[in-house]
């Protein structure tokens, strides 16, 4: 009973990580942000991980699963970070040129060398 | 005697962990797949980032509900005597359940807050004298 349990979770969260893959690529060409795209998709593939650990897994599945769980909220933390300094870059001091460029112009101006005019 | 009632009372606890476990996967892969149905739905109809928010809200209310159900089953299996290396795998199962569980109902709260901010946001907009401090708008 629980081998077959193990089973349909296993093929399951395969069909999960497909659904994470498509709703993240869907994300992407509606939104245009990868931000969005990229929190989906890890939703998702949470979700497969925790099928994953249905059953009696071994010490390597609970390690990757852990690690990925760690890895999403990393990102995630990362991403609502960066959403947000370049919300506040966008909207702080609105009547300066300078930061009330939209975000694309923020990231051309940061990753633009120093010698550029 | 006693160890036929250990026995029988290990194998009634493993049919109840099992079907507690099924219980948190069938949780789970609705969540996922209603989830998945919606982020093609909203995705195709409405063409918004704003309108993720509240599917995501779903899915971890989904994720969340069953982890509750796995955590369940994992209490259920510290019924029986197990060996230690039992023990450390149950311990750590249980630490990544609890500690995303703990997440997940975080992330939850703060999407909520934001919905109902996106809520109010344009009738207080006209009526409150805050809003352009809050907003940070110049106009």
């Amino acid at each position: 009973m629980s081998s077959t349990l193990v089973a349909v979770t296993g093929a399951m969260s395969q069909v999960v990580v497909a659904t994470a893959v498509v709703s993240g690529a869907i994300a992407l060409a509606v939104t245009r942000r990868p931000a969005p795209a990229l929190g989906i998709t890890l939703d998702l593939l949470v979700a497969a991980g925790l099928l994953r650990l249905v059953g009696d897994p071994d010490w390597r599945t609970i390690a990757v699963t852990g690690t990925v769980v760690a890895l999403r909220h990393l990102v995630s933390y990362g991403l609502r970070l960066g959403a947000r300094s370049l919300e506040g870059a966008a909207s702080d001091g609105g009547d300066r040129d300078s930061r009330s460029r939209p975000p694309r112009d923020l990231a051309g101006r940061l990753l633009k060398p120093a010698w550029l005019p | 005697m006693r160890r036929r009632v250990e026995e029988l009372l290990q194998e009634v606890v493993n049919v109840l962990v099992v079907i507690v476990e099924a219980c948190g996967a069938a949780v789970i892969i609705v969540g996922a797949v209603w989830a998945f149905l919606l982020f093609l739905w909203v995705g195709l109809r409405d063409r918004s980032t704003r309108n993720f928010v509240p599917v995501r809200l779903t899915l971890g209310r989904f994720l969340a509900l069953g982890l509750e159900f796995q955590l369940a089953a994992d209490v259920l299996k510290t019924a029986v005597a197990p060996s230690w290396e039992e023990i450390g795998q149950l311990a750590a199962i249980a630490a990544i359940r609890t500690a995303l569980n703990y997440f997940l109902g975080k992330e939850i709260a703060e999407e909520k807050r934001q919905i109902e901010e996106d809520r109010e946001g344009p009738s207080d907009a006209a009526t409150d004298p805050t809003h352009h401090r809050r907003t940070g708008g110049s106009g």
